[in-house]
Parts: structure tokens; C-alpha cells; sequence
């Protein structure tokens, strides 16, 4: 039932490119030999990074998808540039988490646990330090953790900035909330309702604004953030969250969606803070998808439109960090793991660089030869076929 | 917006199907080389010209796969199609003097190769209405199979501003639903009135529940109390956006008058989208409302059954399918299960009467609750597969208006070359008792209909049997 519901849902959303698939690439085939446990590559800023896990708790709203929950609880990890480079690193999910993920993904003849096991670079709780951060609120795809967006995560805090993730609750194969409880994914048996993704980025919004309201009090040392300098990124469902949490709450400055079809509504009037799309080549102008021209035509501010040659919908995640660790190869053609984490890191923080540190970046206002994946649509981008 | 609703759930449901359906046997391959059809793998790029060879893709495909296409009489299909392209050929103008009916034998492949010489012949005269002249003579052929779930889905787009959620069209919903009034009118009854005020030009209007439609764009709505085709335009379809002039009359008041309501997006409460919703009535009747047999709508329906009666010993469940336009029999038969088991909900037989049985999954924890299902016209396929078998099994009490009558057998869907959807079933639906339902609908236990008083003031008189029911 399960595994149906899932290929179902799966063939719906590639219809839509609505994009909430699991981690392991569709167009993976099985290989032969797991690799054993991950290693996420390393960070590339100059910065130790450190990491922190916060519960939250909105007594304001009721879940929206346990309806015998009266609140919304919520499960947020911060990366954050650290003091020290020592220390034990922190676990990337929990034993239990990576069952669910494993078991969900129907992968066979690898240790359940595996996932846990993949070896991360931030430090459990080490000492912040730094003031006057930036901070990106990360939001991931329908059903996956926020853990599967770590490699970007721990990059961007290398580089200076406070990263909020946020599990949104019951969206996602599992979250651990306070005490070890484990939700799993309420929302995945109504993912097929008409209206589904405008109810989900609506409620990631409401996420997004209690937890910039709930920081300051909640993390002991969110004085090292700047308040005015908010941007949030997000992949697949989390990338349309982003639109959502920016129409909705003007403390988030700027937005970075990757290869999310979008549900918020902007305003007929326009918006005008900087949005950039970074998608698969199904995103381009008159693709499978129509919500990113829609949407283009009432940015009215600094935008970009980015399609990455190869690129598939998990390649902006850990996802194909993590395919030999599960036994699964790429498709011929699709980015490989380094290459894909490479690219989303480096487009991503260059447009925060721009938006929130206000530095310059060439990478993107024209082609790049060291970057000839990536293409500037929609004028230098066709439509496929 | 209701038929709009349906193709979607056609669609979805083809979808569905294709990924769980074995891929055709072997031998289709070779029959007609190239033109046999396969379940798509993936979903279809974007929809190329309606050529010949598409239709020949199509015929073949019915052949090789629709019930009794072993041993169909192609013939009248061939000459359903053949008149449809004259037929635009007038209406375009451009008659042509050959364009006469190739005699036909009963030999399916030779039969073929003559229309198809006769279509080209034709289309090499009047090249501009080659694309157009594949499309109705494929829309025709499909048509000339006479099934409710012979589909060919093609030419489907959406607005561009389109959002999750949105609805097109008027804004309204009658009583005579858009599946009904483009599929199989002849069951509705006067007056046509609005049950629903969605949004968009309806709203702005100031419509309300209740309101007569005396005319739409000047005609009747029925005449001699038999429906016109007029009412199917209370429900235009992006990219139809000509204006419906709609004359109305509010019983309440006596006033009569005019509007012109322009097609187009309009927003919609998305709770009221969700495809099973629940709530306690009278603190102790379980209400759920199914609004499709989506992947899981059992399932949830079946927990909100549950968490509802938690604490509590309820009288009942009244199970809501009006306007459940189905989806998947795997959920319909869930769903019977937690109220019967070890009984059969269904046959799917072949042309040569090779029957399958559905049973009951006994895995389906028993509700044990009395259970009352309100009905109407708007209940199709999986959802009179449900109401088929509960009343059959004496399960449940019906309650309302008969159903759709539109259940002939589960379709697959097959991709055809211009990457649009070919749905055909295989095999045809028949109630528990062996009774067809497809067409006939099923009758309900207690006729309660709606009315313009009723909607005009929000009752529900069919829910309010099923409560005085369960009360007994």
C-alpha cells in the first residue's frame, strides 16, 4: 500500500514536476556493491562549523496535520560558524531516522542504520563565534528531512552564515521531536489532494515566521545574528516555501528555490525582493512545468532563472552523496555527487554573498567557463524539444 | 469545473494504473508493427499533431486491448470516425468531392489500410485541416466504442496563471454536474439551480445556492422536461472564456433576472478540497465525507472513523460519496471491507465472459458501527463499485439520488505517440448480485432529491434521513 501510494504519488509528481521525490534519484538503476557510511564533502569556507538542534513549540496554531495535536511543534538545527575545529562531529540523523529513510526509499541489503553513519563536518554544539551573521532559513523537499540539505548547510556556515534548517513537522519520512519522540509523515496520505501544495507551503510559512519570532529567545546565542540581513532557501517543496515565507514576512530579504514548482500566490502587483531559481533542465521556459513563468513575470526586482545541465531533482540535496552508500548508481549523464554538491554550493552562496553581504558576483550576471553546466534562462535556455 | 475535475481524476487515476499494470503481452508488439501501444513509463512530454499514424496507433491499440478487442466488428468505429471528418470538413468549408466511405469487408488490418488511404487522399486536398481532421476523427473513434471509460484524454491545458487549488469556470456548480451534463444528461430533472457558489464570476454576481437557471445563453435548459445541451455550458474549460449569459429566477423573492458571468480562475477553500474530511454530528454520528478514491482514501477515512468514535459509542457512520467521481477500485474495495468480509464486491469479466472475483480484504479492520452512504448522480465508477456492493451486501443503507451509471470497467491508460492518453478498459464491471450498474446507476434505498427551497436555505434533507435513520 505504502510502496503503491508512493509510485503513484511519484508518477503525480513528475506529471507536475512538483518534485517531492524521494532522495535516491529516479533515474538511478541498482548497482551492484554498497559503499559503506558517506562522507559529506568538506566545507569550503575558511570558518569551523558548528551545530545545535532546537524544539519549538507554537501553542498558537494546531498542527496542521496530527489533528489531535493542539500545537505545532517544530524541530530546528542551526549551523553556525564555530570557535574550534575540535570536538566530535555531530551525528547526521539519528539510527532510527535513517531506518524509516532506508525503509521508505525500498532499499535492499544495506545495514539500516546506515545513514547515521555518514561522517559530517560541524561540531555537536560547539561554541559559536562571530557576530553580525547573516542567517538562511533552509526548508527542504516534501518528505525528506532537513538533514538531506547538511552538505549545503554546513558550506554556507563555513562561510559565515547562521543556518536555520527546519523539519517541518509530518512533512517529512521522519522528525525527531523533543523527548525522541519520532513523527513520521502525516501529510504524505494527502499528497495527492488537489490544493495539497498551496495548504503545505501556506503552513511552511507559518513555520518560517515563529521560527525567526521564537530565535532570539530560544538559542542562547542568537545576539551573533543580524536581524536586518534574512534570506531563505529551500529545495523542491522547500524552494516554493521560500516564495511563501517571503510574501508573507518581510523580514526575509531574499529567496533561493531549487527545482521547487511553486504554490504561493505573489501579488498581482508585483514583489520586488531578490528571488533566483536554480532548477534541472525540466525548469526551463516552457517545460513540464509552468510555475516559474508565472511567477517570473511578477518578480519585479533582482532575479535569476539558472538551469543546470545534468542536473536532476535530488542533485541540489545529500541525495547523490548518498547514492553508493545505498547501492544506487547514477543514470549516465546526471552530475556526479561532487560535481552536483559543488555547483548548488557555490550559486547558492553567491547569491547570499550578493543579497546579504553585498558583494559583487560576476558567476551571476554571465556565463561562467569554469561553471559551463549552468545556464542563465530564460534567454540563454530553450525549451526542450 | 466538476468535468474539469473529472479529467483530472482520469488522469491521475491513468497515471496511477500505468505504473502498476504489467506492460501488454509480448505479442502485441509484432501485430501492425509500430503501432502497438504501451502504458506510459514516465510522464508524456508535450502533445504533438494528431497524425494518421496516430490514429492507426489508436485503432490498434483498441485491438489489442479494449474488451472484446480480439473479436471487435471495427467497422462501425471506421465509420463513426469517417463521418466525423466530413462532418468538419462541411463545417470548414472545404468539402471534397472523394470524400466518400471506402467500402469495408470485416478484415480489420485491410479495413484499416482503406481508411487510411481515404484519410490521406482527403488531407493531401485540404493540407490546413490535416491536424484538425486527425483529432476528430480519433475523438470520433473512441466515441464510436460507446464506453464511459474509453477515454482519449489530448488538448489538455491549464491557465497560466493558474495556482494549486484554483478552479476555472463560472464559479458555480448546479445540480446537474458538468460529468453529467457532457457525459450522460438524461437522468436530470427540472429545474437546473445553483447547489454551489464556489467564487470567481458567480460570486461577484451574487449568486446563491437556490437560484433557478431559467436559460444560458438564451436557450432552455430543458425542454418538455428533457434536458438541452445547454446546460453543459455552465461549465467552460480553460481556454474557453466567451461569457455566459445566464437568466435567473429566486424562488424566495420572485425576482428574475440577468447575468453575464465571464469564465475564469477563482480561488477555492482548500480544506474544502481535501479528498476525505470528517466531523462529529449530533455528538454522536460520524460524519466523513470521500470525495475521490485517491491512493489512501480509505485509509483516512477509516482513521478519522476511528479517532471520532474514540471515547465515545457512536449510533453511526454516514459515509458522504455525493460527487465522488471515483478513482481506484483497490480503495472502493478497502473501504466495503471495513464493513463486510468474506464477500465479493465485484466481477470484472471479459468479452467471453472470464470473470474475475473481487473479494473483500479481511485484513480491514470490521467498523462494526451501523452505516448510512449518501449518493447522487455525481457518484461514478469506483464510488458505485462502493455503493454497488454495500447495498448488494446489505452493508449499509443508500440514501439520496441514484448514481452516475458510468462504471463499464477500470481503465488503463496507454501513451500514444503524440504523447497524449488512450484509456480503455479491458474488461467490464458488474455488481456483486452479477447485475451491470454501468448505465443503470445504483438505486438508492431512500429516494430523498434536493431541491431550490432546500439549497436556498442549506439544508441537506439527505443527510438529515441518514441521521433520522441512524437514530432509529
Amino acid at each position: 500500500m505504502r510502496h503503491l501510494l508512493a509510485v503513484a504519488a511519484g508518477l503525480v509528481v513528475l506529471a507536475s514536476s512538483a518534485c517531492s521525490a524521494p532522495t535516491p534519484p529516479r533515474s538511478a538503476v541498482p548497482s551492484a556493491t554498497p559503499s559503506g557510511p558517506a562522507t559529506l564533502p568538506a566545507p569550503t569556507g575558511a570558518r569551523p562549523v558548528g551545530t545545535t538542534v532546537l524544539y519549538l513549540k507554537d501553542t498558537s496554531r494546531p498542527d496542521p496535520w496530527n489533528l489531535d495535536a493542539g500545537a505545532r511543534e517544530l524541530k530546528v538545527t542551526l549551523w553556525y560558524p564555530a570557535a574550534r575545529r575540535d570536538g566530535p562531529k555531530a551525528p547526521y540523523m539519528t539510527a532510527q531516522e535513517s531506518r524509516l529513510a532506508v525503509r521508505r526509499y525500498g532499499v535492499m541489503g544495506v545495514p539500516d542504520d546506515i545513514l547515521s553513519r555518514t561522517r559530517t563536518n560541524a561540531v555537536k554544539d560547539a561554541e559559536p563565534a562571530g557576530r553580525r551573521l547573516p542567517l538562511v532559513v533552509l526548508s527542504p523537499g516534501f518528505t525528506n528531512p532537513v538533514s538531506t540539505l547538511t552538505s549545503l548547510a554546513e558550506d554556507l556556515a563555513s562561510r559565515g552564515y547562521v543556518v536555520a534548517g527546519v523539519d517541518h513537522t509530518y512533512e517529512s519520512y521522519a522528525t525527531t521531536l523533543a523527548g525522541g519522540r519520532v513523527a513520521e509523515c502525516l501529510a504524505c496520505d494527502s499528497d495527492t489532494d488537489p490544493g495539497f501544495g498551496s495548504g503545505v507551503v501556506a503552513g511552511r510559512a507559518a513555520d518560517v515566521s515563529f521560527v525567526l519570532d521564537q530565535l532570539p529567545a530560544k538559542w542562547d546565542d542568537s545576539h551573533r545574528i543580524d536581524r536586518s540581513r534574512i534570506a531563505m532557501v529551500g529545495q523542491s517543496m522547500g524552494g516554493a516555501s521560500a516564495v511563501a515565507a517571503m510574501v508573507r514576512d518581510p523580514r526575509v530579504r531574499a529567496g533561493v528555490d531549487m527545482d521547487g514548482t511553486t504554490y504561493a500566490r505573489i501579488p498581482k502587483k508585483g514583489f520586488s525582493r531578490p528571488f533566483m531559481f536554480l532548477g534541472t533542465p525540466q525548469h526551463v521556459p516552457g517545460g513540464r512545468d509552468p510555475s516559474w513563468e508565472r511567477d517570473w513575470k511578477l518578480l519585479t526586482g533582482w532575479k535569476r532563472w539558472l538551469v543546470l545541465t545534468g542536473a536532476e531533482h535530488q542533485s541540489f540535496t545529500d541525495g547523490p552523496l548518498m547514492a553508493a552508500t545505498l547501492g544506487v548508481r547514477l543514470a549516465s549523464g546526471v552530475l556526479p555527487a561532487p560535481r552536483a554538491a559543488e555547483l548548488t554550493r557555490t550559486y547558492v552562496a553567491a547569491f547570499l554573498d550578493l543579497h546579504l553581504k553585498s558583494r559583487r558576483q560576476p558567476l551571476l550576471d554571465e556565463p561562467s567557463p569554469r561553471h559551463p553546466e549552468v545556464k542563465l534562462c530564460p534567454a540563454a535556455c530553450a525549451a526542450p524539444r | 469545473m466538476s468535468a474539469v475535475r473529472t479529467v483530472a481524476a482520469v488522469l491521475a487515476l491513468l497515471l496511477g494504473a500505468a505504473c502498476t499494470a504489467p506492460t501488454p503481452p509480448r505479442e502485441l508488439a509484432s501485430r501492425a508493427a509500430g503501432t502497438v501501444c504501451a502504458a506510459p513509463q514516465e510522464p508524456p512530454g508535450p502533445e504533438t499533431a494528431t497524425t494518421i499514424d496516430v490514429v492507426e496507433q489508436a485503432y490498434f491499440c483498441i485491438l489489442g486491448n479494449y474488451y472484446g478487442g480480439a473479436t471487435l466488428d471495427t467497422r462501425p468505429l471506421l465509420r463513426a470516425a469517417f463521418a466525423a471528418l466530413t462532418q468538419e470538413l462541411n463545417r470548414a468549408g472545404r468539402d471534397v468531392p472523394g470524400a466518400t466511405m471506402p467500402a469495408l469487408t470485416g478484415d480489420r488490418a485491410a479495413d484499416w489500410a482503406a481508411f487510411e488511404a481515404a484519410f490521406r487522399a482527403i488531407t493531401d486536398q485540404v493540407p490546413g485541416l490535416r491536424d484538425r481532421l486527425g483529432v476528430v476523427t480519433l475523438e470520433a473513434m473512441v466515441a464510436g466504442l460507446g464506453d464511459n471509460h474509453a477515454v482519449w484524454a489530448h488538448d489538455i491545458v491549464r491557465h497560466p496563471n493558474h495556482y494549486d487549488g484554483d478552479g476555472y469556470g463560472l464559479g458555480l456548480l448546479a445540480n446537474v454536474s458538468g460529468a453529467q451534463a457532457e457525459g450522460d444528461p438524461g437522468a436530470a430533472v427540472p429545474p437546473l439551480f445553483v447547489t454551489t457558489v464556489q467564487g470567481g464570476a458567480a460570486r461577484a454576481a451574487g449568486l446563491r445556492p437556490g437560484d433557478v437557471v431559467e436559460s444560458i445563453d438564451g436557450s432552455a435548459p430543458f425542454i418538455d422536461g428533457k434536458p438541452t445541451p445547454a446546460i453543459a455550458a455552465l461549465y467552460p474549460r480553460y481556454p474557453r472564456a466567451r461569457p455566459v449569459r445566464l437568466r435567473l429566477l429566486r424562488q424566495s423573492t420572485g425576482r428574475r433576472w440577468s447575468v453575464t458571468l465571464e469564465p475564469g480562475l477563482f480561488q477555492q477553500d482548500l480544506t474544502a478540497l481535501q479528498m476525505v474530511r470528517s466531523r462529529l454530528l449530533d455528538d454522536d454520528i460520524v460524519y466523513v465525507r470521500v470525495r475521490g478514491f485517491a491512493p489512501d482514501s480509505a485509509d483516512r477515512a477509516l482513521q478519522a472513523i476511528a479517532r471520532l468514535r474514540t471515547g465515545r459509542t457512536p449510533a453511526g457512520v454516514v459515509l458522504d460519496l455525493r460527487g465522488n467521481g471515483g478513482g481506484s477500485p483497490r480503495e472502493a474495495i478497502r473501504l466495503v471491507s471495513a464493513f463486510a468480509h468474506g464477500r465479493t464486491t465485484a466481477y470484472l469479466c471479459t468479452a467471453d465472459d472470464r470473470c474475475e472475483t473481487l473479494r473483500t480484504d479481511d485484513t480491514v479492520a470490521l467498523v462494526g458501527l451501523p452505516l448510512t452512504v449518501l449518493i447522487d448522480r455525481g457518484c461514478a465508477s469506483a464510488c458505485e463499485h462502493f455503493s454497488s456492493a454495500i447495498k448488494d451486501l446489505r452493508a449499509g443503507l443508500l440514501v439520496g439520488t441514484r448514481t452516475a451509471g458510468a462504471v463499464s470497467g477500470p481503465a488503463q491508460g496507454y501513451l500514444l505517440r503524440d504523447n497524449t492518453l488512450l484509456a480503455l478498459p479491458s474488461r467490464h464491471h458488474l455488481g456483486p448480485d452479477r447485475e451491470v450498474v454501468d448505465r443503470i446507476g445504483v438505486p438508492p434505498d431512500h429516494h430523498v432529491p434536493l431541491t431550490p427551497e432546500d439549497a436556498a436555505a442549506g439544508r441537506d434533507p439527505a443527510l438529515a434521513k441518514a441521521l433520522t435513520l441512524l437514530h432509529k
